[in-house]
Order: structure tokens, then C-alpha cells, then sequence
């Protein structure tokens, strides 16, 4: 399914966040979103997954215009995101956590116990798929960033989206770990899932993406694949102003 | 056996809440205790129903007098003013309180922290005002007079059947208390307890599950107001929409613990109890007022999360007996960590069926749940998808040396 949108438009008082995006992802594809810092892409992340109000435009997933739906309707549409600091729930063990990610359902489904055992299995699986395995019980909290990141995508993954956001991924990690997310991404960009990640990590960037996008001043520059990103002169001048 | 005795264990504070419930009546030396006995499980009823806002979603109300003082009046009211029996007006004023709580946790629940307590406030004090001044309906400042439900029994046993009537309303308060705390819907709400936008962003319609459960608690709350009314038989606004009320319930489910089932009871014991003393000892002076407050400062710099919590912590602590560690793998491990691997794998493809193992080593590692730490099908599976991502160059860590490593 594909992510776009249009005309997206978002103004925190006189400064515009956003302006006019019109932006297309690539369905089954590893989408990056790059730009200078302030350049709005956290912003548009936000807009995209409901949790702040475009002023205009819309975004579509699927097709469909999911621009005035609420965060958790978004995510139920098959869009889920990490955050650009890395948010889990920190007084609940990792399993809790993965775990809060499965869908309640209506009443009286929702009041069922939440630990059912097929869906505890599928929780440790992700958990054992990010290296995490052994933390299961641990809360949150007390887990390193590093993991904590990993946590973090174990949750979305429980939810089973169809397309990934993820912020900054490689911020604040080891290089340990940087190689182990990029395959990780990779890995599962082949299972079908579609990602966009915001990342600086260009060398990150350009290993991991099959397709760029390129923000500044709230707006896409320049889209492509990583080769020719990579040599656009508007880029170019945008991140070192040559 | 120990794992008889492990599932058994839940039973024991039922049961001796059951011995105690049924035993005090009879143990109780004169009316004056028994009905403090009253006055403390009333105190646990709304604290356990403040519990279902509080400790689930984090939303820290000081308004719940006012939702206890609108059960109160609604089930008074009833039965003087529509003349209705007192256990159906009790019902009645629960179900009116519960429709009420809609368009008000639709206003309050809209703002969180600090500004949801203030609202909370603001909620008492217009329903203070409310009550006081629309004096044709409700006796305004002069009270309202309940009738007693069983007038032929004598002050002792009116307040047995109360009391045993608490007791019920406790035990209900708190078996709903648990269902929600092991559901689904409560590991929603306590997922959005701890971060909102995050839980929303999995998925979890957070305002939804917020005001289910306020009308949940505000239910509990007036149906809790409404049996005092019935009780006391009489009311007045002062003390019934009183800020007072809200931040004694805090502090009996702060001193408790938020996230026990039987944290706010712990805490109604002990506060209610005091406060009762206070009063008794040195009648309506100011001194219960600052011995809450000091107890209250105490709790929070001592015991945060309270004191249920804090046991169970000691408790824990005592009986682990495995340490996880949550190191990370540094850059020097990952590269000894492909040293071995490559190893392990130029080791393999000597053997005879090196290929076929590789080729189903790779398919295995694009379902879920093929990976096995502390394998070398895991490591392989891992170094294969890695490769086949052409990042990085070497083989990556693999989760289960380095689960290995963790445990170590």
C-alpha cells in the first residue's frame, strides 16, 4: 500500500513547519527521508501518523485519506512508527510491552486476559528476532538505549504493519548495533514491509535505501534513488551549502 | 507443591479480607467502632474506585468527593423526592452518575497532568455551589435528610447490615479492579499510563479507553456516595463536594500503591483509621489535616510507589536467584564475535552438507520466529540475511552469542 501525500501544509505560528509536501513512497521498498536539521521531518512523521494536525493537504495510505483520523486508527490502517527519542514503557517488562501492542478488539473481547499464549509466543518471537530475548522480563527502564531502540520496534512489529516509520533509528546507538538494525531493516523489507526512515547516518542511508526523498524548508527537493541523491547538486547545497 | 502453593497464594489476602470482613461486626467492642469500621471500608470502596483512574491511566483526580457527593444526592433525592425504594434509587443514582460522567470525561480527560487535577477541582467546587444554592431541591446548606432503609432495626444493627453491605461493594470494587488489571484493556490503560502518545501510536484508542474507565470509576464512586447516604441519612454539600475527600483517596492510594490491587485498601486502613482516631481524640481541629499532610510528604520521599509495591520489591529481591544483565556487545566482541563465525562457517562448508544447510538457514530467516539464540542456526541465519543485505561488510553480531555474552 502506499504512503503519499499532498499539499501537506503545518505551521507552528509563524514558523512553517511544513510547506506544501507532496510526497510519494515506494510500497515494498527501504524509503529514506533525509534533510538538514529543522528541516521538517519529524514534523511530517507526525502529520503522517496523526499525532499533530496538519493546517492542509492530505495523506493517503492505501488509497485511502487518512489526514483527520486519529493516531491509533492510523496505526490500525497498517502505519506504525518508532519515535526520534526512542519511547518505550518503562515500568513495564519487555514483553508488556510488545505485547500492548496486540490488538484489544471490542468489548467484551478487550476484557479477555491479555496474556494469551499464542500471542505471548508471537511477542517472544519479535523479541528473539531483535537479540532481546533475555530481557523479556526485565523492565524497560533498565535496559540499555541500544535496546531500548530494538524494544521499541519489537512493539511495532507486533502490530504487524504493513508500512514501518522509523525515526532516526541509528541515533545514539554503537556500531554494533547500527549494523544490526540496518540488517534488521533489510531483513524484513524482504518479508514485504515497507519502510521510511528519517536518518543523518548517510552511510546508513545509503546501504540500507532503495529510494531517497530529500526535505528542506518543510518541502521535498529532490527524490531518487540513492546513486543519484547522492550527486544532486540541490542537495548538495542544501546539507553543506556548496 | 510449589506450584500449588504459587497459584494458591492470590487467595490468601482474599480470604483474609473475607475473615476479617465477616469477623469485625461481632469483634467490634461498641456501635462507635463498628461504625468507624463503616467509615474506613467506605474510604476503601472510593479509594479502589479512584484506583480504576488513577492507577491504571495515570490521571491524578482530586474531584472524586464530587462524584461520591452526586451518587449521595441522586440516591437521596430518589428516594425522597421520586420515592423510590432505597436499593433501587442506590442503582438508579449509580446508572444517572455513570451517564453523567460521559460529557464530563469527555471535557476532563481532554487535558492531562496538572491540568486535569485542576479541572477535577473546579468540578467539586461548581457542584459545591450547585448543591448549596439550589436549596429547593437540595436543602441547600440546611442538608438533605435520608430516610433509613430498614427503620425498624436498632442503631447496632443498622449498622451491621451496612457494614456488610460495604463489604460486598468492596469485594465487587475489587474483582473488577482485577479483571481490567489482567485484560487486554488494561494492559492498554496501563500502557497509556505510561506514555499516551506512544500507546496511541500502537494502536490503542486512548481517549476511548479513558473514559471507560472514569464512568467505570465514577460508578463505583457514586454507588459508594450513594450507600453513605443511605447510611449517615443525612447530607451536606460542605462535606459532600469537598476537595478534602478527593485528596484523602490519593492519599490512600499513593501510600498503598497505585498499581496493587489492594493498594488503596492498605491505605484506606491506615489513613481512614487515623483520621478516625484524630477526630476521636482531638475532635474537629486542624491536627488530622496536618498529620495527612506529613503522611502524605512521607510517602512520597520514602515510598513513591507505595507501600504494597515496595514489599513485593524486598520481597522479589530475596528470591531471585538468576541476575540478567543488560550489557551491550562492544565493537571488540562483534569482531571476535565474526572471527568465530566466519570460522564456525568455513568449518561447515567443509562438511558434506554445507550447502543445503546454508540455503535452509537462509529461507528460515524470513519467517518469524525461525531464529533460535544461543544456536548456530541462529548465527548463521543471522549472517546470511545479513550478507544478503550487503551492509556492513563482515557478519553481523548474532543474538544468540550475545545472549550469551548478556548471561554470562
Amino acid at each position: 500500500m502506499t504512503l503519499a501525500t499532498e499539499n501537506l501544509r503545518k505551521a507552528f505560528g509563524g514558523v512553517v513547519a511544513i510547506d506544501g509536501a507532496t510526497v510519494e513512497f515506494q510500497p515494498g521498498k527501504v524509503n529514506a527521508l533525509i534533510g538538514p536539521n529543522g528541516s521538517g521531518k519529524t514534523t511530517f512523521f507526525n502529520c503522517v501518523t496523526g499525532m499533530i494536525r496538519a493546517d492542509s493537504g492530505h495523506v493517503r495510505f492505501g488509497g485511502h485519506d487518512v489526514t483527520r483520523k486519529a493516531p491509533h486508527a492510523i496505526a490500525r490502517a497498517g502505519v506504525g512508527r518508532t519515535f526520534q527519542l526512542c519511547r518505550v514503557f518503562p515500568r513495564m517488562t519487555a514483553l508488556d510491552n510488545v505485547l500492548a501492542a496486540v490488538r484489544p478488539g471490542g468489548f467484551p473481547k478487550a476484557l479477555r486476559g491479555a496474556r494469551n499464549p499464542d500471542e505471548i509466543e508471537r511477542a517472544r518471537t519479535w523479541l528473539t528476532r531483535l537479540g532481546i530475548e533475555h530481557l523479556a522480563d526485565v523492565e524497560a527502564r533498565e535496559m540499555s538505549w541500544g535496546q531500548q531502540k530494538l524494544l521499541e520496534l519489537a512493539g511495532v512489529l507486533m502490530a504487524e504493519p504493513e508500512t514501518i516509520l522509523l525515526d532516526e533509528p541509528a541515533g545514539g546507538v554503537n556500531p554494533a548495533l547500527l549494523d544490526r538494525i540496518g540488517a534488521l531493516v533489510r531483513e524484513l523489507n524482504s518479508e514485504g514491509r515497507t519502510f521510511v526512515i528519517v536518518e543523518h547516518n548517510m552511510d546508513l542511508v545509503m546501504s540500507i535505501s532503495d529510494h531517497v526523498v530529500v526535505f528542506d524548508r518543510g518541502r521535498p527537493i529532490a527524490a531518487g534513488p540513492p546513486s543519484v541523491i547522492r550527486t544532486d547538486e540541490r542537495v548538495l547545497g542544501a546539507y553543506l551549502g556548496v | 507443591m510449589p506450584n500449588v502453593s504459587r497459584r494458591l497464594l492470590p487467595l490468601v489476602p482474599v480470604v483474609v479480607l473475607a475473615v476479617a470482613i465477616l469477623s469485625f461486626p461481632s469483634l467490634a467492642p461498641n456501635p462507635y467502632i463498628l461504625s468507624s469500621g463503616i467509615v474506613v471500608l467506605n474510604y476503601a470502596v472510593l479509594a479502589t474506585a479512584w484506583n480504576f483512574v488513577g492507577g491504571f491511566t495515570g490521571y491524578i483526580s482530586l474531584g472524586h468527593g464530587a462524584l461520591a457527593g452526586l451518587g449521595g444526592y441522586a440516591t437521596g433525592l430518589l428516594v425522597t423526592k421520586a420515592g423510590m425504594p432505597a436499593f433501587v434509587a442506590l442503582i438508579a443514582a449509580a446508572v444517572l452518575v455513570a451517564a453523567l460522567a460521559v460529557p464530563l470525561g469527555m471535557a476532563a480527560l481532554r487535558v492531562r497532568g496538572a491540568s486535569f487535577v485542576i479541572v477535577s477541582i473546579a468540578l467539586v467546587l461548581i457542584l459545591l455551589l450547585v448543591f448549596q444554592s439550589w436549596a429547593s431541591l437540595t436543602g441547600g446548606s440546611r442538608g438533605l435528610v435520608v430516610p433509613r432503609p430498614f427503620p425498624s432495626l436498632l442503631r447496632p444493627e443498622h449498622h451491621r447490615v451496612f457494614f456488610f453491605l460495604y463489604g460486598g461493594l468492596l469485594a465487587l470494587a475489587l474483582l473488577t479492579w482485577w479483571i481490567v488489571d489482567r485484560s487486554r484493556f488494561g494492559l492498554g490503560l496501563k500502557a497509556l499510563r505510561e506514555d499516551e502518545d506512544k500507546a496511541s501510536a500502537l494502536g490503542t484508542p486512548t481517549f476511548t479507553y479513558k473514559l471507560i474507565v472514569f464512568v467505570l470509576s465514577a460508578t463505583f464512586t457514586a454507588l459508594g456516595g450513594g450507600l453513605y447516604a443511605l447510611w449517615f441519612g443525612d447530607l451536606d454539600p460542605v462535606f459532600q463536594f469537598s476537595v478534602l475527600t478527593g485528596s484523602y483517596l490519593v492519599l490512600m492510594a499513593l501510600l498503598g500503591g497505585v498499581r496493587s490491587l489492594y493498594g488503596p485498601l492498605v491505605g484506606a486502613l491506615v489513613v481512614g483509621t487515623a483520621l478516625e482516631y484524630f477526630k476521636g481524640s482531638f475532635g474537629n481541629t486542624p491536627l488530622h489535616l496536618v498529620a495527612t499532610g506529613v503522611l502524605l510528604a512521607v510517602v512520597v520521599l520514602v515510598m513513591p510507589d507505595g507501600v504494597l509495591p515496595a514489599l513485593a520489591a524486598g520481597w522479589s529481591r530475596l528470591r531471585r536467584t538468576s541476575q540478567t544483565s543488560i550489557r551491550e556487545v562492544t565493537a571488540a566482541e562483534l569482531r571476535d564475535q565474526r572471527t568465530s563465525a566466519a570460522s564456525a562457517a568455513s568449518g561447515s562448508a567443509r562438511s558434506a552438507d554445507s550447502a543445503g544447510f546454508a540455503g535452509s538457514a537462509g529461507s528460515a530467516a524470513s519467517g518469524a520466529g525461525a531464529t533460535s539464540p544461543g544456536t548456530d542456526a541462529g548465527v548463521s541465519e543471522r549472517a546470511s540475511a545479513h550478507e544478503r543485505s550487503g551492509g556492513g561488510g563482515g557478519k553481523p553480531d548474532s543474538p544468540g552469542r550475545r545472549d550469551q555474552e548478556a548471561r554470562r
